[in-house]
């Protein structure tokens, strides 16, 4: 099959995501027009994407009071920013700041004042809403407000409306699609190593919402509702009496969801399915240390697609190695290497590199991002060296998507293995060391051990 | 002396916050010098062969006043002299005019004023007096310091006020001003926070800011904070102010001399203490900037060292958003 009939079986599942196009803007242009954002030509790339950025810049300042005011104060004005070269000018915000929110009604006008644009009417109940009942409120309203956990119990929490996240739902898919190509088609089974996305407001889970669209039928691995005092209990230390019940059920629910997945497997190996596995990695990881001791292994082969994301910690100070991972697929079910991709990504933005199948390089959707690496007093360093991550994405209307992460990449121009033309980052992002580690599959993780429904 | 009109209008009586700063912080010195005599009584004096605090020379030439030196005569609110704060007094006059009053722009003036404060005068625990015997000297507390700032832009015609608060510091702040005197240390260990704690605010082109001008660089090399700047707040840098206790006054109040000298009459030995571990980190903090290869340098690797600027954010009420409960 030829890539534009593949990608037009996947453009007839997700209409529900793409605006009509005569109502498209720069932003739209970006993000839905190319066939495949990791292979747009450079130069048609740096015009989509600075067409995007600049309309996106010229909207948050105008309409946003705290982008607008921390713009003056950095002495830039939309009249600044008029090429291509000058993106390096637009005022980066430390992923930090959605950190630092307040609670109760103030949370609700947090949330309010960082939005850009006209908000509908949210009535908030009771005198000392809780943040649940806050996200709730918002997002009963129309919003799509997410969170995102950290280890010292601090959520980042980023207020998107439906519109920008039918954007990041479409881009992730789509990138993924176009990686997996020829790959991937509609009538896959999939098993969501992720909360049930239509149970929860965590980035990670909700993610999940378009899989359930593009394949035919979709297992997840953990169906409860997630809210954020759940992850806060999930995500403690583990002692007390509280702490050490969550301890106990974790090890019983961890054990029921690796029988789930390999029952899963053996049900569909029987059919004939073909499979594939989304989520975060620790989940298979743990599924195929049990087939290995068990002296089992199964030959998906070609029916089969595994693809993670969220990082890759399994204790506190353990990493799977990616490689291993790799090859333990490979042995164990029978997907080979070039079937298992990485994806990257974060709450902060619409932004998703997938890796590509030739190289696992982690390619960057340059047609709508900007993607920058900084040095320890945040000037951008070249491409090949090692700094923090930044990126500008011109697909975000809720806020201004100009976010410096806390994440530690090395960035190169061109992938090193594939003729893909964008920049890529190298595999194996880390954090910046002294920043609290936290990731999405780190949620998923921990939060298994407290769902005590099954 | 003022009469009871003057006393309220210039700020001179305590607001209620003051009031309960200085009951708490009153009764928890009690306790802490109740609870700890006998270890007080040894650490009041310094032994005859302890290390000794001399203060440092006058880091500034005193100009001569001349007749015909314009200064501002007002008596609008925060123009006119306050407690300790005369503005009118010889040598303010002519060190304002040295800065340049009313022959460069207020934003100009408050700057040279910034600088001449914040550089040239220096730390020191002492207790309060009026600002000439500051200026003739050239060291004092922040109030102190807070005041001469304060005064010259009054001078100047520039308006400008105090901002008091209670606060908690940074470690390294604690370990060069708390850290060294057992007394100091058990009274705000005890309390948490410490009780007082001032900025200066001067009114340029209708915006209110702040000016830090207590630290010099010397010591903000040493506690690791960046070189500040007009404007620039200790609150969130090396401070936390208790929540609840901001005062913004035209005067220092009344009974805040009198806290400074009960303080110094109980406990010399540990004002003295204070003073010789200042003078030593500003000594280390000197080396510092050396190493790093200058002021500038020095503040470009410690603001790197802050983190990124982050975005200041209102909480506005919108309409948007309503709440029924
Ligand atoms: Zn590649």
């Amino acid at each position: 099959m030829g890539y534009a009939d593949y990608l037009n079986g996947f453009e007839k599942l997700v209409t529900g995501y793409v605006p009509e196009r005569s109502s498209w803007g720069p932003p739209e242009h970006a993000l839905y027009g190319p066939p495949d954002p990791y292979r747009v030509p450079t130069e048609e790339a740096n015009d989509l994407c600075f067409k995007a950025i600049k309309f996106q810049f010229d909207r948050h300042f105008h309409n946003n009071r705290m982008y607008h005011d921390f713009c003056l104060e950095s002495n830039v004005c939309p009249e600044d920013i008029t090429s291509f070269q000058d993106l390096c000018k637009v005022p980066l915000i430390p992923n930090e700041f959605f950190k630092d929110c307040p609670s109760g009604k103030d949370f609700a006008l947090w949330l309010a004042n960082v939005y850009t644009g006209e908000l509908p009417q949210i009535q908030i109940k009771g005198a000392n809403p809780t943040t649940d009942e806050v996200i709730k409120a918002f997002n009963d309203a129309g919003m799509a407000v997410f969170f995102s956990s950290g280890t010292g119990g601090r959520h980042t929490f980023m207020p998107r409306d439906m519109r920008s996240f039918q954007m990041n739902e479409y881009a992730m898919a789509k990138g993924v699609v176009a990686m997996f190509y020829p790959h991937w088609n509609q009538n896959m089974h999939g098993y969501l190593l992720l909360p049930n996305p239509f149970k929860t407001n965590l980035f990670a889970g909700r993610l999940g919402t378009i899989f359930v669209d593009i394949m035919k039928e979709v297992e997840m691995a953990i169906d409860r509702e997630i809210d954020t005092e759940l992850i806060k209990l999930s995500m403690s230390d583990g002692k007390g009496l509280k702490g050490r019940m969550v301890n106990y059920i974790s090890k019983k629910r961890h054990q029921k969801i690796i029988n789930d997945i390999i029952s899963w497997i053996e049900k569909n190996q029987r059919e004939g399915n073909e499979m594939a596995f989304v989520g975060a990695p620790f989940l298979l990881y743990a599924t195929i240390k049990k087939l290995k001791k068990e002296g089992r292994s199964f030959d998906i082969g070609e029916r089969g697609a595994v693809l993670t994301g969220g990082g890759w910690k399994i204790q506190e100070h353990q990493r799977i190695p990616e490689s291993e991972f790799r090859n333990d697929v490979e042995s164990v079910l029978g997907i080979r290497p070039e079937h298992c991709l990485d994806l990257y990504g974060m709450v902060e933005g619409n932004v998703w590199l997938t890796q590509c199948p030739e190289g696992h390089y982690l390619h960057i959707p340059n047609c709508y991002v900007h993607p920058m690496v900084l040095d320890d007093s945040y000037q951008s360093l070249g491409y090949g060296k090692v700094g923090r991550f930044a990126f500008l994405d011109g697909s975000m209307y809720s806020y201004p998507g100009f976010i410096i992460t806390n994440d530690r990449v090395s960035m190169l121009e061109r992938c090193p293995v594939c003729g893909r033309p964008g920049p890529v980052l190298e595999p194996g992002v880390t954090r910046v060391p002294g920043k609290e580690s936290r990731g999405c599959a780190e949620e998923v993780r921990k939060m298994i051990s407290v769902d005590m429904k099954r | 002396m003022a009469n009871l009109w003057e006393i309220k209008a210039n700020g001179y009586m305590p607001q209620r916050a003051y009031l309960k700063l200085m009951v708490n912080g009153g009764m928890s010195l009690s306790k802490v010098i109740l609870l700890n005599l006998r270890e007080l009584r040894r650490l009041r004096v310094i032994p005859s062969d302890g290390e000794r605090y001399s203060r440092p020379s006058r880091q500034y030439e005193i100009p001569t006043f001349q007749e015909g030196m314009r200064s501002c005569r007002s008596t609008e609110k925060y123009l006119r002299p306050t407690l300790f704060c005369d503005h009118h007094d010889p040598l303010v006059i002519a060190i304002a005019n040295e800065l340049g009053a009313f022959k460069v722009s207020d934003r100009e003036f408050a700057e040279a004023a910034y600088h001449f404060v914040k550089e040239r005068m220096l730390l020191e625990e002492r207790t309060i007096n009026d600002v000439g015997e500051t200026l003739v000297r050239g060291t004092g507390t922040c109030f102190h310091l807070i005041t001469a700032f304060i005064a010259l832009c009054r001078c100047a015609g520039i308006k400008a006020r105090y901002k008091i608060f209670a606060m908690n510091m940074i470690r390294s702040w604690y370990d060069v001003v708390i850290q060294p005197d057992p007394f100091i240390k058990k009274w705000y260990d005890s309390l948490g926070y410490f009780v007082l704690e001032g900025e200066g605010e001067v009114l340029v082109d209708g915006e209110w800011l702040v000016a830090n001008v207590g630290p010099e660089a010397e010591w903000q090399a040493a506690t690791g904070t960046t070189i500040t700047k007009l404007g620039e707040d200790s609150i969130g840098n090396w401070f936390n102010a208790v929540p609840g206790t901001m005062m913004r006054m035209e005067s220092l109040p009344y009974g805040l001399k009198a806290s400074l000298d009960l303080l110094h009459t109980i406990a010399p030995g540990s004002m003295e203490r204070v003073n010789i571990s200042m003078a030593a980190q500003k000594e280390r903090g000197r080396r510092i900037i050396i190493e790093a290869g200058g002021l500038e340098a020095y503040d470009r690797l410690a603001r790197a060292r802050q983190g990124p600027r982050m975005p200041k954010l209102k909480l506005e009420s919108m309409k948007q958003i309503t709440f029924d409960g």
